[in-house]
Parts: C-alpha cells; sequence; structure tokens
C-alpha cells in the first residue's frame, strides 16, 4: 500500500508481531448491508502513539469498538494487549482504558464517585481505590471539581475526567475515541500534553481523530480511514513526504534576490511565491535546509527570513481519498485556522 | 518498558467479594439517581397517595357492601394498592433509568470495563428494590396519622416494607428487560399504561370479593391481585404465615421469572453486538 514507512517496518522486526499490543487481521463489521469495516490490518507497535484519521463515518469508531470488545468482528481477527478480542474478552478488558467519544458519562455523579466506581468495576482493592482517585484527579487537573456533579462541568472538564477514569487500572494500552472533538483549542492542548505524558511514560496509545493537526502532533504513526478501508499508513513525516517536497520560503534584500534564486534552484524545483521571498521544493526534504543554508552563505547571501513549510496531512488525505478532509469536518479547527506550529516546527522525534 | 502491571485474574472466593462489591456500587448509583433527580421520584410518592385520598373520601363507606372484606377503614384496605401501586410507577422509572444508560453510551462504558454484565443488571435491580422498600415505609408513615392501623404490627410493617422491595425487584426485572430489548427510554415509559391496566383488573382498589364477570376472572388471575393481597393480609388481618408467605412469596416467585427473563434479554443484547 504505502512503501515509505521507515519506523515502524524497523521496529517490527525487533519486535516481532507477537509482542505488538495491537494487532488486527482482516477485521470486517457489517451492519445489515453496510460495510462499516471492510478489511482492515493493523499493528500497533509497543510505546507508540497510532493515529487513526478518517471523517465522520469511515469507520473509526467502529474499528475502535471491535478491538475494545464492545462489537464482535463479522470476519477478522484482533489481539489486544495479547489476547483475542473475541475469546478472551475479559482478559482485554483488564489490561486496556477506553475513553470513548459517544459514551457519555453519569452527569448526576460526581468525578469523585465516578472514579470510585469505575476502581471497583476494575476490581481495585479498597484501600488503594482514595489514593488512585486522588493521584488521577490531580493528574488531570480536577481536584478542585472532584466533587462536583459532572453535569456542571465544561466539555474539556469531562474529556479529561474521562481520560482519568480511562487509566484507573493503570492500562498499558489506551485507546481514546476522538478524545478532542468539540474542545477548544486550549483544551485540546492540553489533553495532548497528557497523551503525550501518559504514552512517555510506557502507555501505548491507539486514538481516533478527524482533526489533521492532531494526528500530526501527536501520533508516531497514522492510519488514514476511508469508506471502513485503511487507504494510507506510516509516519506522518513520511506521509507526507510521499506527497511531495517541502517548500522552502526565504526573504533577502532585493540586491541579492538573483544570487539567491541561482542557489535555491540546485536544491529543487523553484516555486512562486508572493511578497518578494523565495521559495524552492526541497528534494532532498527537510533534513537539506541547512544545505541550502550553507550554500547561500557560501554565495554571501544574507537570509532576513526563513520559513519550512511542510506538505500537510490533508495533502496525503486529498491524495488518498479524492477528497479534503477539513471540509468535511468542520469544527472550526483546521490546519490553517488552528494553533499551527506544525507547520515550521520539526516533528518531535 | 511498560511496568505497569493490569488488574490480574482473580481468585475464585475473591472474584466472589469483587460480584459483591461491583453490584453494591451498581445499586448505590442507581439509588443516587433517583436521589438527586426528585423529579422523576416525587410522581411515584405523590400520586399514589393522591389515589388512596380520592378512594377513601368516595369509597369510604363501600367497607359496608355485602362480600366486602373485614376492614376497619377504606384506608386500611388501600394502603397495599397504595405501595404496589407506588412501586409500579417507580419500577418504571428504574427501566428507564437503564435504558437512557444504553441511548448514552453509559452502559458501553460499563461494558469495557471486566465487570461482570450480570452486576450492572442486578445493581440496578437491587436499587430499584431498595427504593422500593423506601416507598412501603413512606406510604405506611405518611398514612399512619389518617387512620391506618396495621394489625400484624412492627413485624408486619417490616414483612410490607421487604414486600415493597421484592415486589420492586419483581417489576423491575420486566421493565429492564424492556429496556434491554428495546434501548428505549421511551419504549419503556410507553409501559406505563400497561401497568395501570394491570393496577386497575387487579384488587388494588376493590376486593376481588365484590367483582364479578370477567372483570372478576382478570383480576383472579391477575399477578397483580396477588402481589396486593399479602400485604393487605397484614394490614387487615394480622400476622399470621399466610399472610407472610403471600406477601414475600409472590413477589419473590414473579421476581424469579422477570429477572430471568431480564437476565436473558441481557445475555442475547450481548451476543448480538
Amino acid at each position: 500500500m504505502n512503501t515509505k514507512q521507515p519506523g515502524p517496518t524497523d521496529r517490527s522486526s525487533d519486535g516481532g508481531s507477537s509482542t505488538a499490543p495491537i494487532i488486527a487481521k482482516g477485521l470486517v463489521r457489517h451492519f445489515g448491508s453496510v460495510k462499516a469495516v471492510d478489511g482492515v490490518d493493523l499493528e500497533v507497535h509497543e510505546g507508540e502513539i497510532f493515529g487513526f484519521l478518517g471523517p465522520n463515518g469511515a469507520g473509526k469508531s467502529t474499528v475502535i469498538r471491535m478491538l475494545t470488545t464492545l462489537l464482535k468482528p463479522t470476519a477478522g481477527s484482533a489481539q489486544v494487549a495479547g489476547f483475542d478480542v473475541v475469546t478472551h474478552a475479559n482478559d482485554v478488558r483488564r489490561r486496556i482504558g477506553v475513553a470513548l467519544q459517544d459514551a457519555a458519562i453519569d452527569p448526576l455523579m460526581t468525578g469523585n464517585e465516578l472514579l470510585h466506581l469505575q476502581a471497583v468495576l476494575y476490581g481495585l482493592p479498597v484501600s488503594q481505590v482514595r489514593a488512585r482517585a486522588d493521584e488521577l484527579l490531580e493528574r488531570v487537573g480536577l481536584v478542585g471539581a472532584a466533587d462536583r456533579r459532572v453535569g456542571t462541568y465544561s466539555g474539556g472538564m469531562r474529556r479529561r475526567l474521562d481520560l482519568a477514569l480511562s487509566l484507573i487500572h493503570q492500562p498499558t494500552v489506551l485507546f481514546l475515541d476522538e478524545p478532542t472533538t468539540g474542545l477548544d483549542p486550549m483544551s485540546r492542548i492540553a489533553l495532548w500534553e497528557e497523551v503525550r505524558r501518559l504514552n512517555q511514560e510506557g502507555t501505548t496509545v491507539l486514538l481516533t481523530t478527524q482533526y489533521l493537526e492532531e494526528a500530526d502532533q501527536l501520533a508516531d504513526r497514522v492510519a488514514i480511514i476511508d469508506h471502513g478501508k485503511i487507504v494510507k499508513e506510516g509516519t506522518p513525516t513520511a506521509l507526507k513526504a510521499s506527497v511531495g517536497a517541502p517548500t522552502l520560503l526565504i526573504s533577502v534584500a532585493a540586491a541579492q534576490a538573483l544570487t539567491a534564486r541561482d542557489v535555491l534552484a540546485k536544491f529543487g524545483e523553484l516555486r512562486t511565491t508572493s511578497e518578494g521571498s523565495l521559495g524552492v521544493g526541497l528534494e532532498g526534504g527537510a533534513g537539506a535546509v541547512t544545505d541550502v543554508i550553507r550554500a547561500l552563505d557560501d554565495a554571501g547571501v544574507k537570509v532576513q527570513h526563513l520559513e519550512l513549510n511542510e506538505p500537510s496531512l490533508d495533502d496525503v488525505f486529498a491524495e488518498s481519498t479524492g477528497y479534503r478532509l477539513e471540509g468535511a469536518a468542520s469544527t472550526g479547527m483546521t490546519d490553517a485556522a488552528g494553533p499551527a506550529p506544525a507547520r515550521k516546527r520539526g516533528r518531535r522525534k | 518498558m511498560t511496568t505497569i502491571a493490569a488488574t490480574p485474574s482473580l481468585s475464585p472466593a475473591r472474584s466472589k467479594g469483587l460480584w459483591m462489591s461491583q453490584t453494591l456500587a451498581m445499586s448505590k448509583r442507581s439509588v443516587l439517581a433517583m436521589v438527586r433527580q426528585p423529579a422523576l421520584v416525587i410522581p411515584s410518592l405523590i400520586f399514589p397517595l393522591f389515589f388512596a385520598a380520592l378512594g377513601s373520601s368516595s369509597f369510604g363507606r363501600a367497607v359496608r357492601l355485602p362480600n366486602f372484606p373485614k376492614v376497619d377503614n377504606f384506608l386500611d384496605f388501600a394502603l397495599a394498592g397504595t405501595i404496589v401501586q407506588g412501586v409500579l410507577f417507580g419500577s418504571v422509572t428504574g427501566g428507564a433509568a437503564l435504558a437512557t444508560d444504553i441511548e448514552q453510551g453509559f452502559f458501553d462504558r460499563l461494558l469495557t470495563t471486566p465487570t461482570s454484565r450480570v452486576s450492572i443488571l442486578v445493581g440496578r435491580l437491587a436499587g430499584a428494590a431498595i427504593f422500593g422498600a423506601f416507598q412501603a415505609l413512606f406510604f405506611m408513615v405518611v398514612l399512619l396519622p389518617f387512620g391506618v392501623s396495621i394489625k400484624a404490627g412492627v413485624a408486619g410493617a417490616i414483612v410490607i416494607v421487604l414486600c415493597g422491595g421484592l415486589t420492586a425487584m419483581a417489576i423491575g426485572g420486566f421493565t429492564a428487560a424492556m429496556a434491554l430489548k428495546t434501548g428505549s427510554s421511551e419504549a419503556v415509559q410507553g409501559s406505563f399504561p400497561l401497568l395501570f391496566i394491570a393496577l386497575f383488573f387487579s384488587s388494588a382498589f376493590f376486593p376481588r370479593q365484590t367483582m364479578q364477570g370477567a372483570y372478576r376472572r382478570i383480576a383472579d388471575i391477575n399477578p397483580v391481585s396477588h402481589l396486593v393481597e399479602g400485604a393487605r393480609g397484614l394490614v387487615t388481618d394480622g400476622f399470621t404465615a399466610g399472610h407472610v408467605a403471600a406477601a414475600l412469596l409472590v413477589p419473590a416467585a414473579i421476581g424469579v421469572f422477570s429477572i430471568a427473563l431480564a437476565v436473558r434479554t441481557l445475555y442475547s443484547r450481548l451476543a448480538a453486538r
């Protein structure tokens, strides 16, 4: 399907597929005549954040519901945390944390009560429940709201409580179904940070999202799902690289523009830009930036401003599916309008 | 990399204790839901009292009719019917709450945990039983100043409270089965008129002895009649083994049937996923 998968292929060769915390083979789920999921193969590696990207109705949630034992596959099989999701559902449930977008939190209960209930449902020893609940409330910043009914919580607070609930039993694998849908940008970033922190502590995370930026920011690898099938899979960087070269934009003094243009032309196709800056599609990828700078410096060109624009996941999405996701999911969060450090900042690894 | 241990499998003894605590936690939740939504609960406390007041002022002298069982006043006769009526209404609320859990996804949230599936159901029914017992106590205490006297004394009152709890569980089994079958709180609430019919075609408001024809035959086979008459015997007649047995065994027997039905519906719902 996608040939550019540097990270994962390397990792699975040393880890071995049998130890991967999430493995799905040919997962199919029909609802009557509707093929919601139509043959999904998936392997998520230990310690990874895996992003499942797709528009509403693409089959993301149905895959998650099968992996979390809520739905039985029509065909195919899946193993989560080393156990089959159908034949050893309870073993799976003990090891996974689940926060589902469409699973409401009882608005009549307080955060504290829900954490205690959740602890009992997971069979935590009574002696540990209180300390664990307090620890999690602290962690998600809900100590002050712990004894308020959930009905009075904001959307962001509910999601954070939901995350805390899913962590009560210290799961090794965490499923987050659209964890930030409908959240304001601040709450979204706070949740991202928490997910990263959990991941750094060793939790494998599978999250679904309809936000490109979320997948780009959080996920080590991304699978794009459309009409129940994975149409593309890989690291965000590799996926974006597969679509085209990143564009380097520079601004120089007018007198040096011609020299600069000659230098840039050696690194790729020149691109038209506005406002007097120069652009080049870096054939060597983002890594070639240092070479460009060096060459410009050697030629005596003084760079006033520099900007690297990578192809966005939206470009990848458009190429894989034939349409743009942002238009479909117009919840106010777009690559351009969002707090978009993703564009310029390198990936975190 | 991942050093955190997930919840391990449990020994049978520990898992039995766990089942109890899970069921208790679930029943606590359903009681909390009732306490925190007084608007849902109050009608099931007020309307039966209204019917009792109406009955005793309109039909107060009916107790002198030939064939009417021997009672001191109409309220004594009406008390058991009032309790069963309240419990029936309350059970609709409990069933609807379960359906709401299904509709809004809280049920799925529970299903992603390793908790026993049956404890989700039993917890709900235990919560209903606690409320039913409370209703029985409530109606007795409220009607006491208006002349109700319980011939079977305190022991009888305790049996009536138990009867209220068992009845709530028995009827709750049916409404839970309906919730699990339909997953729709509206459908469960739609059963309300059915319960009303079951109530009117029983001896809840009038003794079977004064009924005639088809009406009498329906009341004879209507389980609601038998639910009411055990508790009624304790109020109007006294503490006898027969009345105690009827007050406890009739709802228990119905409960065995309805809970089995609910468990079956639960498993067929889970199997259909």
